[in-house]
């Protein structure tokens, strides 16, 4: 138990620093000019990097709120009676569509949405963030042995109950695992996601690339890799809380 | 009492709806009168404007009627013969889909030299997977073997027809096809060379890796947790931070080698980790059988380990080439022609179709790949073991 | 054929085996027996080198086992385990010649001697060659696990409770086959299992351990009769009477001079000659001396017909083989309700017979460890 905590405060503490360290311009463009002495600019000119944060976690955490608030739902149901039918074709689809590259469902929504706004990436990052969610759910609800489900109905429950109080809790590991997933999936897909007018970290990759001007290169990737490795271990102690002890 | 009932049901089957094929028939609906099946452009460039559901002639106005038909089969029919009734709509809808498209295209956008252009609507999309849908629920219905052979069939003979005939060379999405010819086939080629010299040397790395792990505790711990952190980087980002170590060993910080080393990096995860698991997963007494029997250790790894781990490693090279298919489409940012050019193309330029032709064909190489490896995992997996994987 | 001399594992504080001294002779089968935990399965291990001594040293014919590489001596013992460890990817017949393989036998031998093995330990094989080890039972699979264990004809066997993942009843069976095959084939086993009825079954030397050492090294009936030690005499159990029985076998108490009659073609003629004899029943056999029933001589004597006196049994349900134990006998006895029963060759020649009385003799043969023996802690 006291472990877990420490993995928290320790997860609490890295994100802490990252915020301080994004928001500290300065430092950035210290660094930069030194690994690349001869460019005129250093540091991303049209946004801060706070604020090229900001836009990116909010891609994400728009996405990753519907992927949630559709995929868990959509993973239960298909595990109630009521929705058992359609249980092979979401799994089906869930399998089709992680293969799918997520830059082409990021093309796909091109069209349907328009060029230059923030839209299509959002419908595309939380359609394709869905599966992984939609599947975790499934695996996790499976994983619970029937013989639980069967004392717990013994002993009284209603449907709601035995999946509130004993289904999803004990999911909830699995589910969590999807969650991670997708959220890491999502902010790697954002950072491509720039390329369509987005916005976000791949606004200073993207422009460096035009530009030939390795040291914006350098800021965005930087700044998007600590981001992705801090989502990731914090996604992984709440995976950690919700696991029931023992 | 069983054996009755099972004989009432069999001469009058309970009336349930098929929820699934109903679902997809309305999705189909949806796509034909909700959405629009096909836009016009004046030119390859501007936003085209919707057209009505008759611009397709006779084969929209089928494509309408089969939806409807295979939404009543759905609530009214049962057994095999309403299956039988969802799966012939299903084809009959992506035939009329095709014939309407090319019909729209062809007659609105009959010149060579004319810069109007008919492309795919969103309705068309909604459709198609609508139809998937039935299709999907009716081969679930147990039609026979006989229908669902030969609802592939009529599929492939309805396409083939289709595009020999049905005006499909007029649509947009083709005419880019044309404008672009070898550059598209040079895509496709760059794709999946970068994809697979970087599976292949994946594999030859994370292989002695995941044997290496499942040997050595510590290198189990040092190599997972790496390869595990270089997983949750972006893959653009990976690029760019690759940018640095190059420069200072004076390579390129763009091109095929970049692509490569991050293609290579991203496959590991997979490979590493089922190789592992798949050689830990064995069970000990085999092992212990095998030791007492005399095998060498390298005896016992090629003879009892590797095969019964190899299900899970090709699992892990399933995964793996899968998942670089998709970053290859990212590595045309840092200079690789593959199909992702298009599709940067497409974007700059706001051409749509240009696009999705690049969009498509990497879906369909993905897709392929999948199949592909799912299949030779299959074939390499001895029948004694084939049950415990799925 | 096997020694160990002053053999020792150390794991860390625990000894698993400690100074352990043991001879199994050529064709001998040496049951390793003891409380879970004592080290039985060290001692099988070290055997074979899947675990190295911390002192001591093995021999397996007349060299050192580390004389050669570990897996050249493995080669050359047959290994057996409870969990047989059959490898679930290859047939029947792929994981039998594991060893031939190894040994780089050719294709043809190789196929020859899984028809052998497969009809050896009582499989039919053709039906059973190609099958994969997820489609047997679990007795098929032992047997499958067996065949293997002999497939390169080793001289030695080593087994680690072959049978103990088996039901009872298929277990019985397998030690049945277990003792005809080493009948027919005398190789040198040491045999794990912490079943005292098995051990005393298949036995020809019994090494009891505790805690690592070696409590009593014996025959079955001496660590029966003469245990070593109350611990000894404890493990046997309590019914070592009885237990005695499964070791004798009928044979040894048989009573051949019996009265019997061959009755020529009258079997009442045969009936009243029969009156005169002393005792009380006489066997009546054909020409052939095959069994054919009984007769009640004092039912005879008191003036009862001929047809009442005679009994006609079939001989397959009555009688008893002269390699039967005692123990079986005794439970063909009380089943039947009989006081003796009639022994009898495979073809149901009248051999002797086995009467309560005989085996109650052998019953009341004790040890000092019985009731009235010496108080509790004896010498350990
Ligand atoms: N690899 C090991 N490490 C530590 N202790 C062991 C190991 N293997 C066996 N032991 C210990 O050695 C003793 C004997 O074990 P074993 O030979 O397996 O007993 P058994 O008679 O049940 O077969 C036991 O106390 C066991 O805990
Ligand atoms: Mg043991």
């Amino acid at each position: 138990m006291r472990r877990r905590w420490t993995g928290v405060a320790l997860v609490g503490a890295g994100a802490l620093v990252f915020g301080y360290v994004v928001s500290r311009e300065d430092w950035w463009s210290l660094v930069l000019r030194s690994l690349f002495p001869d460019l005129p600019v250093v540091v991303f000119p049209s946004a801060t990097l706070g604020q090229l944060v900001v836009q990116h976690l909010g891609l994400v955490l728009v996405s990753s709120a519907v992927t949630i608030a559709i995929g868990i739902p959509v993973g239960v149901w298909v595990t109630r009676p009521s929705g058992r039918d359609f249980r092979e074709l979401v799994s089906a689809t869930v399998d089709l569509g992680q293969t799918f590259p997520p830059i082409a469902v990021l093309a796909l929504m091109m069209p349907l949405f328009g060029i230059g706004t923030p839209l299509p990436a959002i419908v595309a990052l939380a359609l394709y963030g869905m599966f992984p969610v939609v599947s975790g759910t499934v695996a996790g609800l499976d994983s619970v042995p029937p013989a639980v489900l069967d004392a717990a109905r013994g002993m009284g429950m209603g449907r709601w109950q035995v999946l509130f109080r004993v289904e999803l809790p004990l999911a909830a590991r699995v589910i969590m695992a999807g969650v991670r997933t997708s959220v890491i999936i999502n902010i790697g897909t954002a950072t491509v996601a720039a390329a369509t007018g987005a916005g976000g970290l791949g606004s200073p990759i993207f422009s460096g690339i035009n530009t030939q001007n390795g040291a914006l290169v350098l800021e965005g990737a930087a700044a998007a890799a600590m981001l992705a490795v801090l989502a990731d271990s914090m996604l992984a102690r709440v995976e950690d809380l919700v696991t029931p002890a023992g | 009492m069983g054996v009755q009932s099972a004989s009432v049901d069999r001469q009058r089957p309970r009336r349930r709806t098929d929820r699934v094929a109903a679902t997809g028939a309305i999705l189909a609906l949806a796509g034909c009168v909700a959405l629009p099946l096909y836009a016009l452009r004046a030119n390859r460039i501007v936003n085209g404007t919707p057209l009505s559901l008759g611009a397709g002639g006779p084969a929209a106005w089928m494509l309408l009627a089969l939806a409807i038909a295979a939404a009543t089969a759905s609530f009214s029919l049962a057994g095999k013969l309403r299956a039988r009734v969802e799966l012939a709509c299903a084809v009959g809808m992506m035939g009329a889909l095709l014939w309407a498209l090319g019909f729209a295209a062809a007659h609105l956008a009959p010149d060579v030299t004319s810069p109007a252009r008919v492309s795919i609507g969103a309705g068309a999309w909604v459709a198609v997977a609508g139809a998937a849908v039935v299709w999907f629920a009716a081969v679930h219905a147990r039609p026979g073997r006989a229908w669902r052979v030969g609802a592939l069939v009529a599929l492939v003979v309805v396409v083939v027809a289709a595009a020999m005939w049905g005006g499909l060379g007029r649509l947009s999405i083709v005419l880019e096809y044309a404008v672009q010819g070898a550059a598209f086939w040079s895509a496709v080629w760059t794709h999946i060379a970068l994809a697979g010299t970087s599976l292949g040397f994946a594999v030859a790395i994370g292989v002695p890796l995941g044997v290496a792990s499942s040997r050595i505790p510590w290198v189990r711990t040092a190599v997972l947790s790496i390869v595990g952190v270089m997983q949750t980087v972006p893959s653009l980002a990976l690029l760019g931070l690759l940018v640095v170590p190059l420069a200072a060993l004076g390579l390129p910080g763009i091109g095929p080698l970049p692509a490569i080393i991050a293609l290579t990096v991203y496959a590991l995860l997979p490979i590493v980790r089922n190789t592992y698991v798949g050689l830990t997963q064995v069970d000990p007494s085999v092992v212990d059988a095998g030791r007492g029997m005399g095998m060498s250790r390298w005896q016992l790894l090629t003879r009892v380990e590797a095969p019964l781990a190899m299900p899970l490693l090709l699992e892990g090279v399933r995964a793996a080439a899968v998942m670089i298919i998709g970053i290859a489409a990212v590595v045309a940012f840092i200079g690789n022609g593959t199909l992702g050019v298009l599709v940067i193309l497409g974007w700059g330029g706001q051409v749509d179709d240009l696009t999705l032709l690049g969009a498509v064909p990497m879906v369909l190489i993905a897709v392929a790949a999948d199949v592909g490896l799912r299949a030779a995992g299959r074939l390499v997996t001895s029948p004694g073991i084939r049950m415990e994987v799925s | 054929m096997i020694r160990l001399e002053e053999v020792t594992k150390r794991y860390g504080e625990t000894l698993a085996v400690d100074r352990l001294s043991l001879e199994v002779g050529e064709g001998e089968v040496c049951v390793l027996i003891g409380p879970s935990g004592c080290g039985k399965t060290t001692t099988l291990r070290m055997i074979n080198r899947l675990i190295e001594p911390t002192s001591g040293r093995i021999m397996v014919g007349d060299r050192d086992i580390t004389s050669v590489t570990p897996e050249e001596l493995r080669r050359g013992l047959g290994y057996a385990i409870q969990s047989v460890g059959l490898f679930p990817h290859l047939t029947v017949a792929e994981n039998i010649v594991t060893v031939p393989k190894l040994l780089g036998w050719e294709a043809s031998r190789m196929q020859a001697r899984v028809g052998e093995l497969l009809s050896l330990v009582g499989l039919d094989a053709t039906s059973y060659r190609g099958k994969y080890p997820r489609e047997l039972s679990g007795g098929e699979a032992q047997r499958v696990g067996v065949a293997r264990a002999l497939a390169a004809d080793p001289p030695v066997l080593l087994m680690d409770e072959p049978f103990g993942a088996v039901d009872p009843l298929n277990r019985e069976r397998l030690q049945g086959e277990f003792a005809r095959i080493q009948k027919e084939l005398h190789k040198t086993v040491v045999f794990v299992t912490h079943d005292v009825d098995e051990a005393i079954r298949l036995a020809d030397r019994i090494a009891l351990m505790r805690d690592g050492r070696l409590q009593q090294y014996d025959t079955p009936e001496n660590l029966l009769d003469h245990p070593a030690s109350k611990f000894v005499h404890d493990f046997m159990g309590a019914d070592r009477a009885l237990k005695r029985l499964g070791r004798v076998r009928v044979d040894a108490v048989m009573r051949s001079e019996v009265p019997r009659i061959s009755d020529g073609s009258d079997a009442v003629a045969a009936a009243q000659r029969a009156a005169c004899t002393a005792e009380r029943f006489s066997y009546l056999v054909d020409q052939d001396g095959r069994l054919e029933g009984w007769i009640d001589c004092r039912l005879l004597d008191r003036g009862g017909s001929a047809e009442s006196a005679i009994t006609h049994v079939d001989w397959r349900a009555t009688t008893v083989r002269p390699d039967t134990s005692l123990k079986e006998a005794l439970s063909h006895m009380l089943e039947l309700g009989f006081r003796s029963i009639a022994v009898t060759d495979e073809t149901g020649r009248l051999l002797g017979d086995v009467a309560l009385a005989g085996i109650e003799t052998t019953l009341t043969e004790g040890d000092a460890y019985s009731a009235g023996g010496p108080a509790e802690g004896g010498a350990q």
